[in-house]
């Protein structure tokens, strides 16, 4: 029972984020200068066009019943036409956001896998050089200017030695295993370059957990027991100092994702946050918000998903 | 934190890779699928031809498919080569035939008529007629469809009185009428788009009919739009395309788009170069450099509406305050030529004026104009008083930034202080439609009948006429040149209209840019055509290119 | 606002890292907190070098004019690389880049430190009020967890966009998507001083909710503020050049963004990799030397490692 209570408090605390990420684009879009029906309308039509054109895109009436109106499509998945393609907003986003899951989706992956022993190292080796070095990079990883590390990766791994692609997401004309082959070089240095961005925030956590792990009760009981130092770092503090690194991801999920944007148009790569901007540019606002509801559910998604296998496996589970 | 740490180690852990897992196994199913699309299309049924996948790289997508709607360079790139245009144009910026043989007006200049060729077909099969010429005309006078429709003014009927003879019934005559139409206007298939409710609506987004060179078969938005070579092309060389297919790629930054044309991802750049680039590369042996004039101008155009720009003195004043030379060679790179401060620039040779001659670049003079009209520097700083003006541009235009920084560092050493105000393209849009500026920085694409084209920069009510001209005399020779049929009778009211614009500056032209587009050394046979539009892939441009030897 | 939040430049405000980089003298026993707070501190060789770098950068921005000439205008040498003449090359209208990156300095302080006294003032406004008033807690703690699971670049683009590029417009769009992390921060330093005896006291001898919050408080949270606004302030700088990368940023002032903004659309950055360099390693340097010398002031100030953060 508890775990439904939590599932279902967790499920309205993402819908509510949802809610709140809608409404936030619905009035900045429209209360902001810039106005929609200029948008739509080109200056070349008489009146009635104008007037016909923007009763279809349902802008002639109060802003609220278009919110209204908004939120109600939206419940059924339709999130409008867009003012500029004549295509549903939907299959013009669904067609991108795959692509920006995988590129979130795998650099998280990445960061995982290669801030675990770094982490590991540098809390081992407390004031050594190798923690200072990893304190030092962490920190510089997340001040680095995105779209001048992004260029510098493709002049070197791009140009220079020709091992990846420079942009795109996969090859035209490849089938079956070739096309995985395909996307994982071209997700290599665009992955890459989100990894160096985030990847000092997990490490710089886990090293003050793991370090603040090692200190606590158990691992000295651990260490009387005989066990190894390798096992009291792997088996027990590294198991503690963990959880509070992976809530992280959750939260940092935001960031990341609102990254992908920079990332996605040096490196060419199809994804959603490209559309966003490409969007802003022709003031497609159907586009835009649809995009940015996409993205704020992915966050919500993501985070409802963790909240929930973590509910599972501890019943103990409170919601704070 | 207030959670208790100790049991739940790691599991977020295993969560979180879970969650990553499952989305990549999202995106995943997508890409088969896109690569399924690909199989036994018809430019690999081609027989014969073997000529490969030219790989274009261009900095957007494409915005909408509908050739009569879509109006972004990309759009018209690609829809370019499936809706063929009735006329192109030769290297002199003269229209010559291409779906039309011919063409003509009536001894009264009050109807009009076109011949198109027999031979050229849609890919579904279906014979390409005069109907869906007249149909086209038809739906862009009805529905208002994009800039065409503000050429069409006097046409009152278009019909088809054979499979391939139009004939239209104008209301007053119009000398461009049919060289707007022939040029500007895409044919599309009447059996295709007039299924849709309204032209307008028509998405065009998937099942692709063609009856240029190439036709579209996939989109992958966001990456890549592949063109499969026609089988049956008659304008080209063959009977059809060189190619196998042509494949547009979307490079968003012109940085990366480089590298990858000198990585060997692409074979060619759409996208004209910036002039840093064009530098860059054209000490690339392995690269070959085409370049072609703008159709149009760059121009500065200065508010009327308001004072003190409402006194030529202050015009001219402007106008002599920067060093256009300077411009040309700095900011372009040299890539750009005078026009000699006309709106009849050299690209058109059969209209150009020889006596025209660009303002000097001469502060002293924009001084001592200023003195004449009754400005001072009462508090000495050097900046006349009351002489303060807001300029506006487009910031997504590289070039007009650029130099928008120079015209404000020059005009004030000539004590005339410029605000600058970078727009972005769609309020930059606005602004200029509600004639809400002091000065106007930008630049035409497209200029290319002086006839029709004057009356929309000139005239009163005009609908790019920014600057508020409105000028009795400048009225009498447009009605003079616009009822002209031919060029002879058009040209003297013409050179008097663009004499006029440049004494009183209506509009000051600073140059004509000229483009360079950068491919590989591996093709040949490109047939570059002016403009940005048309460049090295115009449809017979990407029609004759082949590998080369 | 319960979860625990990442260190380094996304949150050294909060958390006291466990093992400063150099444990100063835990419990000295003479002195004042503050006292004690900077004696370790300078012992701290990061900390000070950092401290020095953004003093430099600071110098900088405050005698631009004396450094370098603004540049305007068009020079002869187009792109012409790093030489005695140009420190850091041109430009591609041969316009020196040194004399960019310097006047760049003061326009990408201006927006950093703009946004960040913006974000500093709303986010200690409602993370106080959070944790003062206890019926807002929710509430407020609601809104800034809604706000910070937003994409924020997104939607800082959006609204540059629309608000239309100048300085005040970047200002306010950075400060408007960074105060959230300000106001979480504020409040899980202030709620621990609020129910302390002391404050209790204030209110039964009728001191007002007023004189509270000002001679307790605040006072509680100003280390907290002094960190948050070194911290906001660098990512402020990112945020601006990240904008300005995408053309959002002011076209009549140089800022560093303003800079990359130029080689980017002169398609200058593959070929001239010193206008990219040099405006990108000015970002780097401030925004580390920030978050270096917000973790070593963090370490100086918390001698014991988090005794307050985990039970």
């Amino acid at each position: 029972m508890a775990i439904l209570r939590f599932g279902s408090l967790r499920l309205l605390r993402g819908l509510l984020t949802l809610w709140f990420a809608v409404t936030v684009t619905f009035f900045l879009v429209r209360l902001l200068p810039g106005d929609p029906a200029l948008a739509v309308a080109s200056p070349t039509m008489t009146a009635d066009q104008r007037a016909k054109m923007l009763a279809d895109f349902g802008l002639d009436e109060p802003l609220l019943l278009q919110y209204v109106n908004y939120l109600a499509q939206l419940v059924q998945g339709n999130l409008g036409i867009s003012f500029r393609q004549s295509q549903p907003v939907l299959d013009i986003l669904l067609e991108r956001l795959p692509w920006t899951l995988m590129l979130t989706g795998s650099a998280l992956v990445l960061t995982l896998i290669i801030g675990l022993p770094l982490g590991v190292a540098a809390a081992t080796h407390k004031g050594g050089t190798i923690d200072r070095i990893v304190q030092i990079g962490g920190v510089v990883g997340q001040s680095l200017f995105v779209p001048t590390v992004g260029i510098a990766l493709l002049y070197a791994f791009g140009l220079g030695l020709g091992w990846f692609p420079i942009g795109g997401a996969i090859d035209s004309d490849v089938y079956g295993f070739e096309a995985y082959i395909s996307m994982a070089r071209h997700l290599v240095l665009p992955a890459l370059s989100l990894v160096l961005l985030q990847i000092g925030a997990y490490v710089l956590t886990l090293r003050t957990n793991l370090i603040d792990a090692l200190g606590e009760e158990y691992c000295n009981v651990a260490r009387a027991k005989g066990s190894s130092e390798r096992t009291v770092v792997w088996k027990h503090a590294l198991r503690n100092a963990l959880l509070p690194t992976t809530t992280l991801v959750g939260l940092q999920l935001g960031f990341l994702v609102g990254g992908a944007v920079l990332t996605e148009t040096i490196f060419a790569y199809p994804g959603i946050g490209r559309a966003i901007y490409e969007s802003v540019g022709q003031l497609d606002f159907p586009v835009m918000q649809g995009a940015f509801v996409l993205l704020a559910a992915t966050v919500v998604v993501a985070n409802f998903l963790t909240d929930m296998a973590y509910g599972f496996l501890d019943p103990r589970v409170r919601v704070s | 934190m207030r959670n208790s740490r100790n049991t739940r180690a790691g599991l977020r852990g295993a969560a979180i890779v879970a969650a990553a897992a499952v989305m990549m196994a999202a995106c995943t199913p997508s890409d088969p699928d896109a690569a399924d699309d690909e199989g036994g299309t018809s430019g690999e049924d081609a027989g014969d031809a073997s000529g490969g996948d030219l790989r274009i790289g261009t900095t957007a997508d494409v915005v909408n498919f509908n050739p009569l709607v879509g109006n972004s360079r990309t759009d018209t790139w690609v829809t370019n080569l499936m809706y063929p245009s009735m006329m192109t144009l030769n290297s002199d910026g003269e229209k010559v035939p291409a779906l039309a043989t011919e063409w003509g007006y009536g001894e009264d200049g009050l109807t009009a008529w076109i011949e198109i060729r027999d031979d050229l077909e849609w890919t579904d099969g279906t014979a390409l007629t005069a109907e869906d010429v007249a149909f086209t005309v038809t739906a862009v006078k009805d529905e208002s469809l994009g800039t065409v429709s503000g050429m069409i003014g006097a046409m009152e009927d278009a019909e088809a009185v054979s499979d391939t003879r139009v004939e239209f019934t104008l209301s007053r005559p119009d000398g461009a009428f049919l060289n707007s139409i022939g040029f500007w206007m895409p044919i599309v298939p009447s059996h295709v788009f007039g299924e849709a409710p309204t032209v307008a609506d028509f998405a065009n987004d998937s099942d692709w009919v063609s009856a240029g060179p190439f036709v579209l078969t996939e989109v992958d938005r966001g990456q890549r739009y592949v063109l499969d070579a026609v089988d049956n092309y008659p304008l080209a060389e063959g009977g059809q395309a060189n190619l196998d297919r042509v494949i547009y790629r979307v490079y968003p930054d012109v940085n990366t788009q480089v590298l990858a044309l000198r990585s060997g991802e692409l074979d060619l750049i759409a996208n004209a170069l910036p002039p840093s680039v064009v530098k860059e590369l054209s000490g690339d042996d392995s690269l070959e450099l085409y370049s072609v004039p703008s159709l149009g101008w760059a121009h500065m155009q200065y508010n009327m509406r308001r004072e003190p720009l409402d006194q030529v003195e202050v015009r001219r004043a402007l106008a002599h305050a920067v060093d256009y030379e300077a411009i040309r060679q700095v900011v372009l790179g040299g890539n750009a030529v005078s026009a000699n401060s006309s709106v009849l620039t050299p690209t058109f040779a059969q209209w150009a004026d020889d006596t025209a001659e660009e303002y000097a670049f001469d502060p002293d003079l924009s001084r001592s104009l200023l003195e004449d009209a009754g400005f001072e520097d009462a508090n000495g700083d050097g900046m006349y008083d009351d002489v303060s003006f807001e300029m506006i541009y487009d910031t997504g235009d590289p070039i007009i930034s650029t130099w928008a920084e120079l015209v404000r560092d020059q005009s004030a050493e000539a004590g005339i202080e410029i605000e600058l105000s970078g727009l972005e393209r769609n309020t930059y849009l606005s602004r200029t439609q509600d004639r809400d500026f002091d000065i106007y920085a930008g630049s035409w694409a497209i200029i290319d009948e002086p006839q029709s084209n004057f009356v929309l920069l000139f005239d009163e009510e005009g609908f790019i006429n920014y600057a508020g001209v409105d000028d009795p005399d400048i009225d009498a020779l447009m009605e003079e040149a616009s009822s002209a049929l031919t060029v002879e009778d058009a040209r003297g009211p013409l050179q008097e209209i663009a004499r006029i614009v440049t004494d009183e500056v209506y509009d000051n032209v600073m140059y004509v840019e000229q483009f360079t587009f950068a491919a590989t050394d591996q093709w040949t046979g490109f047939d570059p055509k002016p403009s940005e539009l048309l460049s090295v892939v115009n449809p017979q441009s990407l029609a004759s290119v082949r590998p080369a030897e | 606002m319960s979860r625990s939040r990442p260190e380094g430049m996304s949150d050294a405000t909060s958390a006291a890292p466990a093992d400063p980089m150099v444990l100063p003298d835990g419990g000295a026993p003479y002195g004042s907190p503050r006292a004690r707070t900077w004696r370790a501190f300078r012992r701290n060789p990061l900390g000070t070098v950092s401290v020095a770098m953004l003093a430099l950068l600071v110098l900088v921005a405050v005698f631009a004019p004396l450094i370098a000439d603004y540049p305007s205008g068009y020079g002869t040498e187009v792109l012409s690389g790093p030489s005695a003449q140009h420190w850091f090359g041109t430009d591609n209208l041969g316009r020196d880049i040194f004399a960019q990156v310097v006047w760049g300095t003061r326009t990408s302080m201006v927006v950093g430190l703009g946004a960040a006294g913006l974000a500093i003032v709303l986010g200690v406004a409602v993370g106080v009020s959070g944790a003062y008033f206890k019926r807002l807690d929710t509430p407020l703690g609601m809104l800034v967890d809604l706000m910070l699971s937003l994409p924020v670049l997104p939607l800082m683009i959006l609204v540059a966009a629309l608000a239309g590029p100048s300085v005040s417009t970047l200002v306010v769009v950075i400060a408007a998507f960074s105060w959230p992390e300000v106001a979480r921060v504020v409040r899980s330093q202030a709620m621990p001083v609020v129910t302390l005896s002391y404050v209790d006291a204030a209110h039964v001898i009728g001191g007002s909710n007023r004189w509270v919050l000002f001679r307790h408080v605040l006072p509680a949270v100003s280390p907290v503020i002094t960190v948050s606004v070194v911290l906001t302030a660098s990512r402020a700088v990112l945020s601006e050049a990240g904008l300005s990368f995408l053309g959002l940023g002011d076209p009549s002032s140089w800022s560093w963004g303003a800079i990359l903004h130029n080689a980017q659309r002169s398609g200058a950055l593959s070929s001239s990799w010193w206008t990219a360099f040099f405006p990108s390693l000015a970002i780097l340097l401030l925004v580390v030397a920030a978050t270096l010398c917000a973790l070593a002031y963090n370490d100086a100030r918390n001698p014991r490692t988090r005794q307050d953060d985990h039970r």
